[in-house]
């Protein structure tokens, strides 16, 4: 019984056994067997198309036109003025093409079923001290829930005790193992690669981040593109049309054949289809690689993009000031002598720039002995601080002269810094200027080859915004390579600078972290968020990047070009199919044998040029391989 | 506001290949007895009902999809 019933449910029996008796039918008509030959061609029409008539009475029972009923009745008339062989033809091929696009179009959506596959069903819960196997969906949040090596997480959590690596690729697209220990946040369906973690849960069920994904994933993927609209228009038309040439033809010319083949040319296949597998494919590879897209509309908008905005601080740069320059100026004093003393100065203050220069000194392995006796902050200009009965100062020129302190020696230094955007404090101590530091928000190590691919993947213009002086803004924008500056911007002036971009004619894509610059990137034609892990920018962002990557966003540019190239190369195949086969019957020679088998060619096409979208570039599919052969090295 | 309870449930399906399968599945769900609305999306293969639970159970629901053609298991 089982085997009977898999061997119906496989897709290829059908097409397979009918394919077996059309060999059988011509190998009896080439011993002489017509009779034989026309009975083994009709069992062959028979097997192939019964199940193509049991859909299209399915379906018009309830009143739906389908693509089954046409084939049908294209077949059963073929049967009915003896014309076996197209009929058996027909129904093969149809057969066939639908075994085939059902294994392809599943592919398509690969991505989406991968990530549904990601949520663990079972879960391992401490309930009264004791562990506790239950389905996942039983969990609630607060309960703490326990993570072994190799298993998946099950929920949305901190971490509460132990420690391990977790693979978080499911979620960030990051193919290296991140560490987690106490009060790290875990995403469900991460896997553990090593460790033991013990989670409370904060998100369960549908509030989970993954859930979340694949809830935007799904959305996007059935959001409709402009385009659509016109090829579900032309679909609409055409199929009812052809029918009705048809029946017009039949009874003009009295051709059975012609008005059948003009039947079977009627299906709308690859017209429907080629613009929605084109946006799953693209949308499902973007999900693979942490690169979410709201939808096809948005595919569309961010593949015209020539005009990409960024935030300067913590976008183009780390968005926290580091120690950059130590320079000394007192003969017999050294750099890390600089250095301590303005640490020294420092250890009592908040201020960020006070903090750049601690790690600095910390780094270099320089004590830093207690505080400072008195600490005295200058805003805007440094601090004063007596240490071990010395008087320092760390500070621009303008707090030196107000403590009575002869600068001159600095000058030439602090210009030289501020010219190469940094800001630099003069370190004195009783008096004499020892040196000079210079501090500065360090520009990050792939910002300047994000912009190189930027103009790679043919955006035009690469603009800073920021709301920092304009000296500091071009030093950074020169080491990048970004030519135009908007600096001294308040939050409402980036909105502008955008606007503005729009009028000069450009399609702008704003960059941003989803919160502070909401109102810019709700004005951008698209708006990308950078490490929209968690909140609010995974719901709203046109773009959302799961990882704090700037190389993502050329690949999600990218991305959007292939997908936009691969819908319309589909659009140009559907079209140049119909009109062919139009003509081709109208001037003869397509057969119905023939008309199905370009019919199902052109489906299939279309299908496999939409799957070429979910394939990795080779060069990140060999180190993605190697890296999991590490792991398992690893582990083994 | 009635006082009888609307659940949503989604079911993912398996097979989609034609648009067609669509208005099938809408109309065929949509026939059963407690169901309020029924929507097909093609693209990933995702079928959303609003029904009332104690007159159209899920299995119920998946029955009705399996009679259109196609298998499909609730997410």
């Amino acid at each position: 019984m089982t085997t009977v019933s898999t061997w119906t449910r496989n897709r290829w029996t059908v097409p397979g056994v009918s394919g077996l008796l059309v060999l059988a039918s011509f190998v009896a008509q080439r011993f002489g067997g017509a009779t034989v030959g026309d009975v083994l061609m009709v069992a062959a029409a028979v097997v192939a198309g019964a199940p193509v008539v049991v859909k299209a009475v399915r379906a018009a029972l309830v009143r739906v036109v389908s693509i089954d009923l046409l084939v049908s009745v294209a077949a059963i008339g073929a049967v009915l003025v003896g014309n076996y062989w197209e009929a058996a033809a027909v129904t093969f091929l149809f057969a066939v093409g639908h075994a085939l696009e059902t294994a392809t179009l599943d592919r398509t959506r690969s991505a989406l079923a991968e990530l549904v596959a990601l949520a663990p069903d079972v879960a391992v819960v401490l309930r009264d001290g004791e562990q506790e196997e239950v389905p996942t969906r039983d969990v609630r949040t607060g309960e703490t829930v326990l993570v072994k090596n190799g298993a998946k997480v099950p929920v949305d959590g901190v971490v509460v005790g132990g420690s391990g690596a977790l693979d978080e690729a499911s979620i960030t697209g990051e193919s290296m193992p991140v560490e987690k220990a106490d009060g790290d946040q875990v995403f469900a369906g991460t896997v553990a690669v090593s460790g033991f973690l013990q989670v409370r849960a904060t998100g369960v069920g549908s509030d989970t981040t993954l859930a979340r994904i694949i809830h935007r994933v799904e959305e996007a993927q059935d959001a409709k593109a402009r385009t659509q609209a016109f090829m579900d228009r032309f679909a609409a038309w055409y199929t009812p049309g052809t029918i009705v040439l048809a029946v017009v033809v039949g009874l003009l010319t009295g051709d059975v054949v012609l008005a059948l083949t003009l039947l079977v040319i009627g299906c709308p296949g690859a017209l429907v289809i080629s613009i929605p597998v084109s946006i799953v494919a693209g949308i499902g590879r973007g999900a693979r690689d942490g690169v979410l897209i709201k939808g096809g509309e948005h595919l569309e908008t961010s593949a015209r993009i020539s005009a990409v905005a960024l935030d300067k601080t913590g976008t183009l740069t780390e968005g926290r000031p580091s120690l950059t320059d130590v320079v000394a100026l007192a003969p017999g004093v050294t750099q890390d002598e600089v250095l301590a003393v303005a640490a020294r100065a420092e250890a009592g203050s908040e201020h960020p720039l006070a903090r750049a220069v601690l790690d600095a000194a910390r780094r270099a392995g320089l004590a830093v002995p207690g505080l400072p006796s008195s600490t005295e902050p200058v805003p805007g200009k440094g601090i004063v601080a007596t240490v071990d009965g010395a008087r320092i100062v760390v500070g621009n020129l303008a707090l030196l002269a107000a403590e009575g302190v002869d600068g001159a020696a600095a000058h030439l230094v602090v210009d030289e810094l501020a010219a190469a955007g940094r800001t630099p404090m003069v370190v004195a101590r009783d008096g004499v200027v020892l040196g000079v530091v210079g501090v500065a928000d360090r520009v990050r190590a792939d910002a300047a080859e994000m912009v190189r691919r930027l103009h790679t993947a043919g955006v035009r213009n690469v603009v800073m915004l920021t709301g920092d002086q304009q000296r500091v803004a071009d030093a950074v924008a020169a080491q990048v390579g970004i030519n135009e500056v908007r600096a001294g911007l308040l939050p409402e002036g980036k909105l502008e600078a955008v606007a503005a971009l729009q009028r000069d004619g450009y399609v702008v894509a704003m960059v941003g972290d989803g919160v502070n610059d909401a109102p810019a990137l709700a004005t951008a034609d698209v708006g990308i968020a950078m490490g929209a892990g968690t909140g609010v920018a995974l719901e709203t962002a046109d773009i959302a990047l799961m990882r704090d990557d700037l190389l993502m966003i050329p690949q999600a540019v990218s991305l959007a070009r292939r997908t936009v190239r691969t819908m319309r190369q589909n659009i140009v195949v559907a079209l140049v199919t119909v009109a062919t086969l139009l003509a081709g019957v109208l001037v003869g020679g397509v057969t119905m044998a023939v008309g199905m088998l370009v019919h199902e060619a052109s489906v299939l096409i279309v299908i496999a040029n939409a799957v070429r979208l979910l394939r990795r570039p080779r060069e990140a599919r060999a180190a993605r391989l190697t890296h999991v052969k590490d792991l398992a090295d690893a582990r083994s | 506001m009635s006082t009888r309870t609307t659940t949503r449930t989604t079911l993912r399906a398996q097979g989609f290949s034609c648009p067609s399968c669509v208005a099938k599945i809408e109309k065929q769900v949509g026939r059963l007895d407690g169901v309020d609305s029924v929507t097909v999306h093609f693209a990933s293969a995702r079928i959303e009902i609003e029904h009332d639970a104690e007159r159209a159970s899920v299995d119920d629901l998946v029955a009705a999809v399996a009679k259109a053609g196609y298998t499909a298991t609730p997410a």
